[in-house]
């Protein structure tokens, strides 16, 4: 090297990383995301599949019966986005999230441009806030838009009507919406648990498959759980718990405690998920690609062991901790809601029915099977006893409900014609309405 | 100040020690070629100056930055891609280049222009890069490096994958390039394209630097050139060859001779065979000083004077 060799160049005059790195990789990742086909069919799928299932229930009769407010899915748009907001926690919000969180980083690996984006003017820690921030944007994004279609597909297509809501207490309609965008906004949060469980998968494994499939196999695992357990302490720290912290919203006692706990195990979940996957990523060496490192078969087995292991693990301490479904509970709520849909009832065909008017009801709740406490399937039977004077006619009677209660409080509540009625009735004015004695559904605090 | 300053570079992988000790400078308006054969740990080497592989020791400095928090602001100003450059597939040329500058935080429609008109890919930027040929994307990397106005280029094979007339346009370009006092960094595992390009070398074999100089300390370290010789008789050229010092030969296996000639003794030995009546048919530079001298070093018996001249001919012949 000779010693008149020229000196740098001055620094070039575009600036090079003025603006803030991590808006530039944010940036940068909207205009992948963009240009890919994947994000704008999920969009459409959100858009198109409330106004899909409301088109369905218009053309046939049958209804969801299943899921909490079902049965109303034909009378009030509300139930509708109701329903879709449960089966969305179930499975819907954690396919959405897996396919974001899943795909952002494991895309890199796939298409090897680690060392593409790597070699310009952002960091890792640059690079990894922004995809977050991207994923994150992306989850709220896709979550509002399926609320916003669930809630229009049921106001356009079903209507905006006033339904009954978990306790039988007939709600108005504007109480309703609110409620409804509330449930839908609680959701934000689990669906971002989710997304970053779809990170940490995606960071671990490099694999965009596992970063996709990992969140649907802890919905799955969560769904197990909550067939099988009988403590309230597992369900609570699972991701998913707060996808069922709106239930507390629609009780004539509001209760809070579970959606309370269960955001912030929402919270925990994200700080504990993007807290792995940042520690990974600052380790990584970026080396050739993938399929360089050899057959690797070493690290999948030991990871479905473990996995395997960890799911045995949750499934015995499922029981740990007092339990969520005891018969004071069940009853107490039960009671009181016959109590209000009796009386409904009775409005809808024509009685006068008192303020304040009350009904004498005892019920009594037995679990069907050995242990007297749990979720699964129970009898309740609810004894009216006459009247005092002056009060609601009503004969005495007896009717025996087949309740199916989950670990998480809820139950819903059948009776068969004999007792109570068809599925639909005829009110005074001549419409045909939904029964509200027909299928009951109810939900109590857990804690 | 030095472009690149690395001193005492080590990544050991499970079964291997990638690179061993690695002293390399590089000034500015320099272009110092990386050399080594497949494995030697040039890429890995390249991957520590990017901070995209964590050295276990040693230490890094690029264009007087220590690179304390690799990425970002320690590779302001560098430019550059290790192994075949990867891009998004689904996007055209052109919006790759516009996402990475994006990333550098100016995104110029006309600087992206500009950079593919000087790797040759106008008129095929708006292409998905997932349509490119090898060759393609490597001046896609090019141009993406270009897009940085780097100050300090670390290219790693920049020209394989190309075709002639693309190799002798980065050629080109990177003497334009340093003239203008960027310093340049160039890997390749065959001396051939680089010879007239670089400066400076560092001879790696095995994760080790087994040479560092100039080219012209190169060619006069160099023991001898390599040349395959047809005779009209093989029997006496062989004789001659014995008497003339510096000149060695042996038959080829596939026929004919192998010979290693010192530095200019070739005219001299063509001569003593004319005198003879030895009519010479072909005579073929198999290694220039250059080659021999990268194969000597790489070579897994490092002296190339121990290597015979049948044996130096074979190996250049079954690189090449
Ligand atoms: N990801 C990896 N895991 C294990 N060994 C590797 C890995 N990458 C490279 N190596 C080894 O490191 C050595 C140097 O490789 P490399 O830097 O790619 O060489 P070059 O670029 O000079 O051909 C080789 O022996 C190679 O097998
Ligand atoms: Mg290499």
């Amino acid at each position: 090297m000779s010693s008149a060799a020229p000196s740098i160049p001055a620094a070039a005059t575009r600036p090079i990383g003025g603006e803030d790195p991590i808006w530039n990789a944010f940036r940068a990742e909207l205009q992948k995301l963009g240009a890919q086909l994947t994000i704008r069919l999920l969009a459409l799928a959100c858009v198109a599949c409330p106004f899909a299932f409301a088109a369905v229930l218009k053309v046939q009769s049958g209804t969801p019966n299943d899921a909490l407010f079902g049965v109303y899915a034909h009378s009030s748009g509300y139930a509708l986005s109701l329903v879709l907001l449960t089966f969305a926690g179930n499975w819907g919000l954690p396919v959405i999230a897996g396919l974001i969180g899943g795909d952002l980083f494991a895309a890199e690996d796939r298409h090897g441009t680690w060392k593409t984006i790597l070699t310009r003017s952002c960091t890792r820690i640059d690079v990894f806030v922004a995809k977050l921030l991207a994923a994150a944007a992306l989850a709220v994004g896709l979550t509002l838009l399926l609320a916003l279609a669930s809630l229009l597909a049921g106001v356009l297509l079903i209507g905006a009507n006033s339904m009954v809501d978990l306790s039988g207490v007939t709600t108005s309609s504007g109480q309703m919406l609110l409620l409804t965008v509330l449930s839908w906004l609680l959701c934000l949060l689990p669906t971002l648990a989710y997304t970053s469980i779809a990170i940490l998968f995606s960071i671990a494994s490099r694999n965009g498959i596992v970063g996709v499939l990992g969140p649907l196999f802890v919905a799955l695992v969560t769904q197990l759980l909550f067939l099988i357990g009988n403590g309230v302490i597992v369900h609570l720290l699972l991701p998913g718990s707060a996808y069922l912290g709106w239930h507390g919203l629609f009780t004539a006692h509001r209760f809070l405690g579970p959606l309370v706990i269960s955001s912030l195990v929402s919270v925990a979940w994200i700080v504990g998920c993007v807290w792995a996957s940042l520690a990974i990523l600052r380790r990584r060496d970026f080396l050739a690609s993938a399929e360089r490192r050899g057959p690797g078969w070493r690290t999948p087995v030991k990871a479905v062991a473990a996995t395997a292991a960890l799911v045995a693990a949750l499934a015995l301490l499922s029981d740990v901790g007092p339990s969520a479904v005891t018969e004071h509970r069940l009853s107490a709520a039960i009671g009181e809601e016959f109590n209000r849909l009796t009386l409904r009832q009775q409005e809808l065909i024509g009685r006068q029915v008192p303020a304040g008017a009350k009904l004498d009801v005892l019920p009594t709740c037995n679990r069907r099977a050995a242990k007297a406490e749990g979720p699964g399937d129970w009898t309740c039977s609810l004894n009216v006893y006459l009247p005092q004077a002056h009060a609601v006619p009503f004969s005495a009677t007896s009717v025996e409900y087949d309740v199916s209660v989950d670990a998480g409080g809820c139950f819903k509540a059948s009776s068969p014609p004999s007792f109570i009625g068809g599925p639909t009735m005829v009110d005074a004015a001549g419409e045909t309405v939904t029964n509200p004695l027909y299928v009951v559904y109810g939900c109590f605090n857990t804690l | 100040m030095y472009a690149v300053r690395a001193g005492g570079l080590t990544k050991r992988f499970a079964t291997t020690t990638a690179v061993d000790g690695v002293d390399l400078a590089v000034a500015p308006g320099e272009v110092r070629g990386l050399l080594g054969p497949n494995g030697a740990g040039k890429t890995t080497l390249l991957r520590m100056l990017f901070g995209l592989v964590a050295p276990d020791a040693g230490s890094v400095e690029l264009l007087g930055r220590p690179a304390a928090d690799p990425g970002g602001e320690a590779l302001r100003d560098v430019g550059g891609f290790v192994e075949e450059p990867a891009f998004y597939p689904y996007l055209s040329g052109a919006a790759n280049l516009s996402l990475l500058a994006r990333l550098d935080g100016g995104p110029s429609a006309a600087a992206v222009t500009e950079a593919l008109t000087r790797v040759g890919l106008d008129g095929r930027g708006g292409d998905r890069v997932a349509g490119y040929s090898t060759g393609m994307k490597q001046r896609l990397g090019l141009a993406a490096a270009l897009l940085r106005s780097p100050r300090l280029l670390l290219l790693d094979e920049p020209t394989s994958g190309l075709d002639p007339g693309g190799t002798q346009a980065v050629t080109a370009l990177v003497r334009e390039l340093a003239a203008d006092g960027v310093a340049i960094l160039l890997s390749s595992h065959q001396i051939g394209e680089l010879e007239r390009v670089c400066d400076t070398y560092t001879v790696m074999r095995r994760g080790r630097v087994v040479w560092d100089g100039s080219a012209t300390e190169l060619i006069c370290a160099a023991p001898a050139s390599a040349y395959a010789l047809a005779t009209s008789d093989d029997e006496a050229a062989l004789r001659i060859a014995a008497e003339h010092p510096g000149v060695r030969a042996g038959r080829a296996r596939r026929g004919g001779l192998a010979l290693a000639l010192e530095a200019d003794r070739l005219d001299g030995f063509v001569l003593a065979l004319g005198d003879a009546r030895v009519a010479v048919r072909r005579l073929d530079l198999l290694a220039s000083p250059l080659e021999t001298m990268f194969f000597a070093l790489t070579a897994d018996d490092a002296a190339v004077d121990r290597l015979e001249p049948e044996e130096l001919a074979e190996t250049v012949l079954a690189a090449s």
